[in-house]
């Protein structure tokens, strides 16, 4: 175990690096400059602000300079705030993004999961195509509209809920209405095929027939089986979740993360397109990792540690 | 057996989504910053009660900064412009008056000014506002290490664009404090919109005392020092800002708000349902609503100073022409654009210079001036012609119109198109990009016809016609006149202004007769004002104004 860990552990190195280096290529590709305004310019000062933030030096440097500051764990001021470093805008968004993914994550994996579940042992059923109807809805509508729509009926028509920012509890109601419906939506999918699936496999019918009880059935020995596919995608889930969406919390006035992903690239912002690559990179890696460790304990077969070849 | 197996099933259902709740409510409770908060909002809720008047208005985003010299943005600098004030300030005319100055002498030549700041000009932190604090904050922008993308603006101050570019010293620009409460400024010369200009917050003070203790005083509200009508009570950086009246400030007594609170909600629909809902006092119409609600009582239209535009680019083929440029502009109806493309009630562009630039004669620029371009299918076809004879062409070679990729930058340039294809019978393709990959394009002069928007930085016309001076960073036509380098040199320096607004006009006359680019409407600004919003002042060049404003 200890040296298959050592071994993903060099792996994701080596992968971040070369994400790293990746960015930088695309990074510096692509035409324009962060200083491109709308607002009237000169030369002069065109050429300070480069000088300012090293622009002007050739790629070669540009590129050490930022390894240098990768590996120092300091990505530097960003361009578009020059007040703020990059560190300063992760360290204040992340949280931020992480608390609604969580809740987000929470709410989509529970509710996800019993409606699978129910769809499964109604199948055909009238319950399971309202499980199913809504599933489909939640995949077919875009989060964004969905948004659009809660806050026109609930805040502004009915006035129960505040519409945007954030700045309690409250505030956060429809934003991870909004976000988890996607996710609960595929969550109940996956989780209605495989638990179809499972509950006509033998032990199962053994299991009842040696009289255990309904429910320690479906939950100890079905469902720990027809979870296999909702644990493979939670890593990709997770990883984006948790980071943020930019749509949502730029509806909802949120100030996560999520913008960053977007905005830096739209304001050639070089140090934060880089903070926030690096960060998601190597955020969703490491979730990669952790779902290939839940395998394992999920599903005895899979053994993690032989993986590195016996 | 199988029924009691969904009870179970809904009561965990109801479990599940009761722990849901609960998880939301304790995680939010572990976090102590966010109860805090949300206590606070409570109070601020209270004291609303008691009578305070707290505006509510949205900043769209975070700042960019508050330090003056490098913020230069709308939305750094309309919070800016209520914290900060400089030797003048715009009145309700949008006329420069006195504000940290008490007066000002400028000498004959018209080149060097003299202001006296006044006695009880303060600073929040108690400290007089003193001539050093201006030189520091213009020398300080001026720096090239501090790399302000607002310096060329100072570039009227003699000894300053040497000192930016790194060739001159710093001791060589001409501002110095003559006392404590005496600024001298000594300029290259004589800008008869000096007064104006200074109303810029790149011309704002900097309390020197403060910022050489802790150059990042503009970083955070408990460090900030302001001298104008509000203070910093708080900054919670990407979620909102809080200003509160400013006691030291010198002429508190016409300040009526007690507070002013800015969200910062970065989307076109979101602020409009936080008006409607009582979050929001003032926001803008998002543009699907502009029919339903432009013609309402409570919305406030008025001018602002800079043109959206297309430009030739005459290093290609055909726009070499003269008379086809000419044409592609005759056959363009502008009242259309405005009133059922861009809508949101906007002007047509007749001419390059947006109204509301006021002369010595007390007439408008744009008025003096005239119409420069009309809407004329038949002129137009007639020009083509004779243009693509001149060129020996048969067919037009392909036209292709850019833009930078937006909803209305679309629309636009679909009805140019149409146009184009009904008057002149010209087929021309569109093509958008990335604002950034478009800009780049159009500053190498790669694109061949193409959208541009300018807004003006200070009241005069100069500031939009030197654009197209020779080899202007803004220039981006591939034009170049000596005449017209001339016209607009002299339109900066002539000290006698009514010949200087001649200057102008000529330039102007003659910018519209190369039609090296193609007006197409002015810019305007447009707000949705709660009721008992009152007093807000809003400038064709120029930020958002409290001082006045008041909430009942």
């Amino acid at each position: 175990m200890l040296r298959y860990t050592l071994k993903r552990l060099l792996v994701m190195l080596i992968t971040l690096w070369i994400i790293i280096t990746l960015t930088f290529v695309l990074m510096v590709s692509i035409p324009g400059s962060p200083f491109n305004s709308e607002q009237s310019s000169n030369e002069t000062v065109q050429a300070n602000l480069e000088k300012h933030y090293n622009l002007d030096k050739p790629y070669v440097v540009q590129y050490l300079l930022y390894i240098k500051s990768l590996a120092t764990f300091d990505f530097g001021p960003s361009i578009s705030q020059p007040n703020q470093t990059v560190n300063d805008l992760l360290g204040r968004g992340f949280p931020i993004s992480f608390e609604l993914g969580i809740v987000t994550i929470i709410v989509a994996v529970i509710s996800g999961i019993i409606l699978g579940i129910l769809a499964a042992l109604r199948h055909n059923g009238i319950i399971d195509y309202i499980a199913m109807g809504i599933a489909v809805l939640g995949i077919s509508i875009p989060n964004f509209i969905l948004a659009t729509l809660l806050i026109q009926k609930l805040a502004v028509d009915w006035e129960l809920l505040p519409v945007a920012t954030w700045a309690g509890p409250e505030y956060m109601v429809l934003p991870v209405i909004a976000l988890a419906t996607g996710p609960m939506a595929i969550i109940a999918r996956l989780t209605r095929s495989t638990m179809l699936d499972v509950l006509t496999q033998d032990y199962i019918k053994m299991a009842r027939a040696k009289g255990l009880s309904p429910w320690k059935i479906i939950f100890k020995h079905a469902l720990r089986n027809a979870l296999m596919p909702v644990v493979t995608i939670m890593g990709t889930l997770l990883a984006g979740i948790l980071t943020g969406t930019f749509v949502i919390e730029k509806i909802f006035a949120i100030p996560g993360m999520g913008k960053y992903f977007v905005e830096s690239i739209n304001h050639r912002d070089y140090p934060v397109i880089m903070g926030t690559t690096v960060f998601y990179s190597a955020f969703l890696i490491i979730m990669l990792f952790l779902v290939d460790i839940v395998y394992g304990l999920l599903d005895p077969r899979i053994k993690v540690h032989q993986k590195d070849g016996e | 057996m199988k029924k009691w197996i969904l009870l179970l099933l809904a009561v965990v259902l109801a479990l599940g989504l009761g722990a849901c709740a609960t998880s939301t409510d304790s995680g939010e409770g572990d976090n102590p910053k966010q109860t805090e908060d949300g206590k606070k909002d409570k109070k601020e809720g209270d004291k609303d009660d008691k009578g305070e008047k707290v505006l509510r208005l949205n900043n769209g985003t975070e700042p960019k900064s508050l330090d003056p010299s490098i913020g230069f943005d709308s939305v750094s600098w309309t919070p800016l412009n209520n914290l900060m004030e400089g030797l003048t300030r715009l009145d309700e005319n949008s006329q420069p008056q006195a504000a940290t100055a008490e007066k000002w002498d400028i000498s004959e030549d018209g080149k060097t000014y003299t202001f006296y700041i006044r006695e009880d000009a303060k600073w929040s932190n108690g400290d007089p506002v003193v001539a050093e604090d201006f030189v520091y904050a213009w020398k300080y922008m001026l720096d090239p290490d501090t790399a302000s993308p607002a310096a060329f603006l100072a570039y009227f101050i003699e000894g300053a664009e040497e000192y930016n570019s790194g060739d001159g010293s710093v001791d060589d620009v001409k501002v110095s404090a003559k006392d404590e409460k005496t600024l001298e400024v000594v300029l290259t010369a004589p800008t008869g919109f000096f007064l104006d200009l200074l109303t810029n917050p790149a011309f704002f003070p900097i309390n020197h005392k403060v910022a050489e203790d802790n150059p990042k005083w503009h970083a955070e509200a408990d460090t900030f020092v302001s001298n104008g009508p509000f203070a910093f009570e708080s900054w919670k950086h990407e979620e909102e800002m809080v200003f509160v009246k400013n006691e030291h400030y010198w002429d508190k007594d016409v300040v009526k708000l007690d507070k002013v609170h800015w969200a910062m909600v970065n989307d076109e629909n979101t602020p409009y349902q936080m008006f409607v809902s009582g979050e929001l006092d003032v926001t803008g119409i998002p543009a699907e609503l502009s029919d339903e609600l432009i013609d309402g009582d409570n919305v406030y239209i008025g001018d602002q100073g800079g043109l959206e535009f297309y430009r030739f680019n005459i290093t290609k083929e055909p726009f070499q022409n003269k008379k086809i440029r000419q044409a592609f502009s005759y056959a363009v109806n502008r009242d259309e654009i405005a009133e059922f493309v861009v809508k949101n009630g906007v002007k047509p562009a007749y001419g390059f210079v947006s109204p509301g630039f006021i002369g010595p004669d007390g007439k408008d620029f744009r008025e003096g001036n005239g119409d420069l371009v009309t809407f004329d299918p038949d002129k137009a076809k007639e020009l083509l012609e004779e243009g693509m004879k001149e060129e020996g062409y048969d067919k037009l070679p392909e036209i292709t119109l850019s833009y930078n990729t937006s909803d209305t930058n679309k629309a636009v340039a679909e009805t140019v198109q149409n146009m184009l294809s009904e008057h002149l019978d010209v087929e021309v393709k569109l093509e958008n990009q990335e604002w950034n990959v478009f800009s780049e394009a159009q500053m190498n002069l790669e694109l061949q016809f193409s959208r541009s928007s300018f807004i003006n930085d200070y009241s005069d016309p100069v500031n939009f016609l030197e654009s197209f001076v020779t080899d202007s960073y803004m220039n981006r036509t591939g034009f170049s006149s000596k005449e017209y380098d001339e016209l607009i040199k002299k339109g900066k320096t002539e000290v006698d202004e009514e010949k200087r607004w001649e200057y102008l006009q000529e330039a102007e006359r003659m910018l519209a007769d190369e039609m090296i680019a193609m007006p197409i409407r002015y810019y305007n600004i447009v707000a949705l004002e709660a009721d008992g919003v009152t007093g807000l002042l809003r400038h064709p060049v120029g930020y958002l104004d409290l001082k006045y404003a008041d909430k009942n």
